[in-house]
């Protein structure tokens, strides 16, 4: 008799994989990917090109050689991290300075940790404070490159900008239906509130995420803003303006919802969106920076570990 | 539609064999009959080699209070008594070595095929016909009947198993389909002799044939005979695992069984749709358990290759396998039972048991184990278990044998469904670590309360 394999059950395996989750996120980005190459042209392709080509090489050759381990590279992972980076910089930043993000992010705070799985912070958002902190007249540029639509280069600035700058009369007539289809002016991931709604989208139906983490982040940015904008609404923006603006759907939707850096239970996922919504706002009231998304996400993702011990799901039949 | 609220998982349900109606399996030369086919104590041998046996006859004797009677599935001369390898391959278990000749059968069993529907009064006739005809749960754990059928305190519940969750398996679905009445009549004498809590056969809605011809004939035996009143039909969504006695158990009632407890402490009685037939079998007929049905199956076999038998106990599976056209050649691992919660067959040689249920072939693109990446900390495992644990922490905690959070975080609670392992795309093996963990604390929670015991004695001793 031939021999048969033999091994304890479960017999059958789902056929989701980290491939193909990390592909799925790979394929909602995609709307994003292409309203901001549509817009920011050549200079934006070039930025993707370099973010996503450094991410993957950074994580194969540190596997490779550094670590001596099996290559992950073919689990999208890195992928992922790339992309976000480059949608987390402006059109114009220089490519020398998209690679140094992609160190950052895969060298330092993905593969230190031991790799996917083992980061304490999003890679793709250390990524990019390194390099707000670091190079920060390049990455608070906001010159509008030509796109393959647009035909100059005009020099702009965000609104999130123009607010810290001038307050609330610097955004006033700010059109939101507008804002909401394409805003351009900002990092590039920025410009369509719909496209990252539509692979948000994509990625409940993929049952890839579930939508706890971003929905309880737009509540409490809703709620607080509402909060100070009727108590003064001469000094602070309004909660539909801090929905749209800046990174706050992209940090909702795509960073705040990586697996390995927020809590496993529903619970944890909403105290952990509360926290985000919260610093967030408040850094963009009193901050320094415009904006708070990133940094908002970053404390977060530090206080995951202890999110995940206080809060466990029901347990059938235990209190 | 009602189903569990904790987890679950819905892989494809691979029905294929459900058309296949239930075929008569041919008797070979040779049986071998095994002393343990149900939870507890194996049987104790009462015959000795040269004997000649009838077909029912009992062969086997309790061999403690959960125990079950075990009875010879054929007529013949017991050739040997003396262990024999089982599924994996151990070989510790006495079985009963039978040649065979032409059936023969035992006094006082009725072999006609009429349907008996009167429903007997005598608690006591009934548990003991029950206990004589040797019947165990079918539906995996083969827990002897009559010790479930008397439970301390009177149920609420009745609950029938139909829901058949188990990915490929169609026995029960046959059986429901053209063994109906029977199985209604089996569940209205348990639900006598458990003084006539509410009865619900709980099947689900991936066998909408089932559901019907069930309410059908609840429907006409309740028209024309007495006896049959508080029995209902209950269809419930498709989810694995919904026929585990614990989920099953929330999906109709609601209830939650608490934790260390059992099922009865919740009101309920949980028996499978093939027990009730055994049931039927034992007390209608006074039909000892010896034969059960069995689905052969898999993607790798045609059409015409898929079979649903009813099959004498003790028949070696290779001799099935062979019957049924041999093992096909993209095999690559077979098991007995379903594909969640069955066990891979290291020994086809093994013979059928009371809780036999299938014979399925896997190919190796369906059932290797792939290699296991980093833990992505998706949350897929806690979200499908069924019990409402967190499978990555538990994972954790074995490796680092902190063997007091594995309790606190109620690892014995695991009832190794494998939802788990099946959802995690990072191929960690959690259930086999999560086994094992539960092993290790189970073995210190019955230290604990083994010592406990021992001081309460001496305690008792002392102040005397």
């Amino acid at each position: 008799m031939k021999n048969f394999l033999v091994s304890p059950s479960p017999h059958i395996h789902t056929s989701t994989s980290t491939a193909t989750l990390m592909r799925d996120v790979v394929i909602a980005l995609m709307p994003a990917v292409i309203v901001s190459v549509i817009f920011y042209g050549w200079s934006e392709l070039l930025v993707l090109g370099v973010s996503v080509a450094a991410c993957v090489l950074l994580e194969y050759v540190i596997t490779k050689f550094l670590l001596k381990k099996e290559n992950t590279v073919c689990d999208w992972s890195a992928a992922v991290t790339g992309i976000l980076l480059a949608l987390n910089v402006p059109p114009t930043c220089p490519w020398w300075v998209v690679a140094v993000g992609a160190l950052v992010a895969i060298g330092v705070a993905k593969m230190t940790f031991g790799g996917i799985g083992m980061n304490i912070f999003n890679p793709a958002l250390v990524g990019r404070v390194f390099l707000l902190v670091s190079f920060p007249t390049f990455m608070t540029d906001w010159t509008i490159p030509a796109g393959f639509i647009t035909t100059d280069a005009v020099s702009g600035a965000t609104l999130l900008g123009k607010y810290a700058e001038g307050g609330v009369e610097a955004i006033q007539g700010v059109d939101y239906i507008k804002t909401l289809f394409f805003n351009i002016g900002g990092s590039a991931g920025e410009i369509s509130a719909l496209a990252l709604l539509a692979g948000w989208v994509y990625l409940l139906v993929r049952r890839v995420i579930k939508p706890w983490i971003t929905l309880s982040i737009w509540a409490t940015v809703a709620a607080v803003s509402l909060v100070f904008w009727l108590a003064a609404p001469d000094q602070f923006t309004d909660p539909v303006f801090n929905l749209l603006a800046g990174g706050m759907i992209l940090g909702s939707c795509f960073m705040a919802t990586d697996y390995v850096t927020s809590p496993m239970s529903v619970k944890g996922g909403v105290v952990f969106g509360v926290g985000i919504g919260f610093i967030s706002l408040m850094i963009r009231y009193f901050g320094s920076y415009p904006e708070g998304m990133s940094f908002a996400i970053l404390i977060m993702n530090a206080v995951v570990p202890l999110i995940n011990l206080a809060f466990h799901q029901k347990k059938y039949g235990r209190k | 539609m009602k189903t569990f609220k904790i987890g679950g998982i819905h892989p494809n349900d691979s029905k294929i064999s459900r058309d296949c109606k239930i075929e008569v399996l041919p008797v070979p030369q040779k049986v071998f009959i095994s002393m343990a086919q149900h939870l507890g104590a194996p049987a104790k041998p009462i015959v000795a080699v040269g004997d000649r046996v009838k077909t029912g006859q009992v062969i086997g004797e309790p061999g403690g209070f959960i125990s079950a009677f075990v009875h010879s599935s054929v007529t013949g001369t017991v050739k040997s008594i003396a262990p024999r390898k089982d599924l994996a391959g151990n070989c510790v278990v006495p079985h009963v070595e039978i040649e065979v000749e032409p059936d023969e059968w035992a006094e006082g069993i009725d072999t006609s095929d009429t349907i008996v529907t009167e429903i007997p009064q005598d608690k006591d006739f009934i548990l003991g016909r029950v206990k004589a005809n040797g019947v165990v749960g079918l539906g995996g754990a083969t827990f002897p009947a009559h010790v479930k059928l008397a439970p301390a305190k009177q149920p609420d519940f009745l609950i029938l198993n139909g829901a058949e969750c188990e990915p490929y398996l169609t026995s029960d679905y046959r059986i429901m389909m053209e063994k109906t009445a029977q199985i209604i009549v089996g569940a209205a004498i348990m639900r006598q002799v458990l003084g006539g809590p509410r009865t619900v056969i709980a099947i689900e809605e991936n066998k909408p044939e089932a559901i019907d011809a069930m309410n059908n004939m609840v429907r006409m035996l309740k028209d024309n005979h007495g006896g049959y009143d508080g029995i209902e039909v209950m269809p419930l969504m498709k989810k694995y695992p919904q026929g585990g006695e614990k989920q099953l158990i929330n999906a109709v009632t609601g209830r939650e069984v608490l934790s260390g407890k059992l099922p009865a402490d919740a009101g309920c009685v949980v028996q499978n749709v093939a027990t009730a037939l055994a049931v039927y079998d034992a007390v209608q007929k006074n039909m000892p358990l010896i034969t059960n049905t069995l689905t052969v199956t898999g993607d790798c076999l045609p059409a015409e290759r898929q079979h649903n038998y009813l099959f004498r106990i003790g028949i070696p599976l290779s001799y099935i396998a062979e019957y049924a056209g041999g093992i096909p050649d993209e095999a690559a691992k077979i098991i007995s039972g379903g594909p969640m919660m069955g066990k891979a067959i290291a020994n086809l040689d093994a013979t059928t048991v009371k809780g036999s249920s299938s014979l399925l072939f896997l190919t190796d693109a369906q059932t290797r184990r792939k290699k296991a990446s980093n833990c992505i900390r998706c949350g897929r495992c806690a979200d499908a278990c069924p019990m409402g644990l967190e499978p990555f922490l538990l994972y954790r905690l074995y490796n680092a044998g902190n063997t007091e959070e594995l309790e606190n975080n109620a690892v014995q609670d695991c009832i190794s469904c494998g939802c788990c392992l099946y959802s995690c795309p990072a191929n960690i093996p959690l259930l086999d670590n999560i086994n094992m963990a539960k092993g290790q604390v189970m073995g210190i929670i019955r230290a604990r309360a083994a010592a406990a015991k021992a001081a309460a004695e001496a305690a008792k001793v002392e102040q005397k």
